[in-house]
């Protein structure tokens, strides 16, 4: 319990009162003294027991979205919390959140007002483990304070503890292949063939295509039927938006005039394709994928809870791959002729001893197989990437390297300042069909 | 039109001190409507200021003691309008438990003084004073202790 300024300036009054009563042998000014330590002390007890009251009220019930994920996963959290507010005291609640994770945004704190009431808050956030393990929920910080005392505790009792989280480990490169045998690759997930459909079939009317009447069903029913085929559609491109890092500093104003566009771009998509696909990224990070998304409010709810800078789990520092490895080594193979010097061969032989050993223990990040997979499930022929450009952007290099593996048209979204057709400010942008300042 | 509590608390004294001060005729006469004053004055300045109740009971103490060394009885009225004027300020006199606890409170003051009447001098008085506070500040520390055992998971 800690006591109030007021409280401090009552108690430092009661000893000069006491001080005096003693160097002059008072009893009036004892008098004095005494009641207002009595009120004090008084008060005290007023408060201690309304705080147990609340404390002895409280009720938590706590959910998760996910109780199993990996390391870098963003997830919502909900709380429930119910006490009974006593008088003449404010009473604000706050969540302990576990050590190894990040509150991405939401509430985690709530307050009430002096009136005396049962109170229910509900705080929702959402969080994002850094590290692997077992998490667990331990409890809330409740509180109290009136205009004389102010009291805390961690409510961490059975009662108020739980669920527990389970992070599962996230490597940063993939594990070796497996599974190969006779030239087939075995696939952990079900595989669905399609083929052209037929929308429906109607009667022949006069002046149809000959070569659109379906027999069978003519000689079922004795009356010429014809197909109607599906009709084709441009297939909506992939909005993919690389969100900036929390800890780094970025440009609000550019970061808004982005968002800006990934709206636009989302209305554009919904409106002309019937629906949007948006992959949300933060460096060698995927965040969040909203698939085939039909209603444009809900595609633009999401957007607006995920567009803020995040907290990044993995980080690329001029990540290469082995294709770039074996592209500086072919660099490199200049004929002796044409060195000038016999320091240059030199180095340039060191060089590509450095290269040829980098390139016995490279790996291929984790992140290329997932925007592989992720690509391998969507219907998409381009891809609109959104990025403000800022730090390494090896990420953005991988990307569009699988992009174009897959024959995807890229085209980026950039901030307006730099300088976007000699690309000099990212190299790894070079793969990209079309680079662009946002609208 | 309502009169307020604190208003009210404070009319009550002003009233009291008026008849102590008619009806006793103490020598220094002047001198109880001048700190009556002051301490109006106070009560009226600091209307919207924060921690009014610190500089109230500071304003109102010079007239307790006054009241008090003439007579033990008016000094102890001042103390219950002066505990009332806080408890309004506070809005702690609403409902009929917030009245029990102030008469609570004027009952223990009233213990109080007279335990310090039957006194002659302050030492006495003072330790055993002091004596039941430490004692029941170590019985509240201790409930505390086991009622935080309780609620912040550890073992009972």
């Amino acid at each position: 319990m800690r006591i109030k300024r007021c409280t401090q300036g009552i108690s430092l009054l009661v000893i000069l009162l006491f001080a005096c009563a003693i160097i002059l042998d008072d009893l009036a000014i004892l008098l004095a003294g005494s009641t207002l330590l009595a009120g004090l002390f008084g008060l005290w007890y007023s408060f201690d027991r309304r705080f147990r009251q609340a404390v002895a009220s409280v009720t938590v019930a706590r959910s998760l979205e996910r109780a199993v994920v990996r390391t870098g996963t963003t997830l919502r959290v909900k709380t429930a919390i119910t006490l009974q507010v006593p008088d003449h005291m404010e009473v604000s609640v706050s969540e302990i959140i576990p050590a190894g994770v990040v509150v991405q945004d939401g509430k985690t704190i709530a307050s009430s007002g002096t009136t005396a009431a049962p109170v229910t808050w509900k705080l929702a956030y959402r969080i994002t483990p850094v590290v692997h393990g077992t998490m667990h929920f331990s409890g809330i910080t409740l509180v109290a304070q009136d205009t004389f005392f102010e009291s805390d505790i961690a409510l961490a009792a059975e009662q108020f503890r739980g669920p527990v989280l389970s992070v599962q480990p996230r490597g940063l490169f993939e594990p070796s292949r497996r599974g190969l045998s006779a030239g087939n690759l075995e696939i952990e997930k079900m595989a669905v063939l399609s083929a052209l459909g037929v929308r429906s079939l109607r009667e022949y009317y006069a002046g149809d295509d000959l070569r659109r009447i379906d027999w069978k069903m003519t000689a079922k029913h004795n009356k010429l039927f014809v197909r109607e085929y599906a009709g084709i559609m441009n297939l909506p491109p992939l909005i993919i938006v690389d969100l900036p890092w929390r800890g780094a500093p970025y440009p609000g104003d550019e970061f808004a005039r982005m968002v800006a566009a990934v709206a636009g771009q989302v209305e554009h998509s919904t409106t002309m394709n019937h629906f949007s696909t948006v992959l949300l990224i933060s460096g060698p990070n995927i965040l969040h994928v909203i698939i085939e998304e039909k209603d444009l409010q809900r595609s633009l709810s999401e957007l607006r809870e995920w567009m803020h800078p995040v907290e990044r789990t993995s980080h690329f520092y001029r990540m290469t791959d082995r294709s770039d490895l074996r592209r500086r080594i072919r660099a490199l193979e200049i004929p002796s002729d044409r060195i000038p010097d016999s320091s240059v061969e030199k180095f340039l032989g060191s060089l590509k001893k450095q290269y040829l050993s980098s390139l016995q223990v490279q790996q291929t990040p984790a992140f290329n197989s997932q925007v592989a997979r992720t690509f391998s499930t969507l219907n998409v022929d381009e891809v609109y990437l959104f990025s403000l450009l800022i730090g390494d952007s090896s990420h953005l290099h991988q990307l569009i390297r699988q992009a174009k593996t897959m024959k995807l048209r890229v085209h980026v979204r950039a901030p307006k300042g730099l300088d976007l057709v000699s690309f000099p400010v990212s190299p790894g942008l070079s793969g990209a069909d079309t680079v662009e300042a946002f609208a | 039109m309502i009169l307020r509590q604190d208003l009210g608390f404070f009319l009550l004294l002003a009233a009291g001190v008026l008849i102590f001060t008619l009806a006793a005729s103490p020598a220094s006469w002047y001198i109880y409507p001048v700190l009556l004053a002051l301490a109006g004055i106070v009560l009226y300045v600091t209307r919207t200021g924060k921690d009014r109740v610190f500089y109230i009971l500071c304003a109102a103490q010079p007239l307790v003691i006054a009241l008090s060394a003439v007579l033990a009885g008016a000094g102890l009225f001042a103390v219950w309008m002066l505990a009332g004027i806080v408890l309004a300020e506070l809005g702690m006199l609403a409902s009929g438990n917030d009245w029990l606890r102030y008469a609570a409170f004027c009952g223990v003051t009233l213990v109080i003084a007279l335990g310090i009447q039957a006194s002659n001098h302050v030492l006495l008085p003072l330790m055993i004073l002091i004596g039941l506070i430490a004692l029941f500040a170590a019985v509240r520390i201790l409930r505390d202790y086991r009622f935080r055992k309780q609620y912040t998971g550890a073992t009972p």
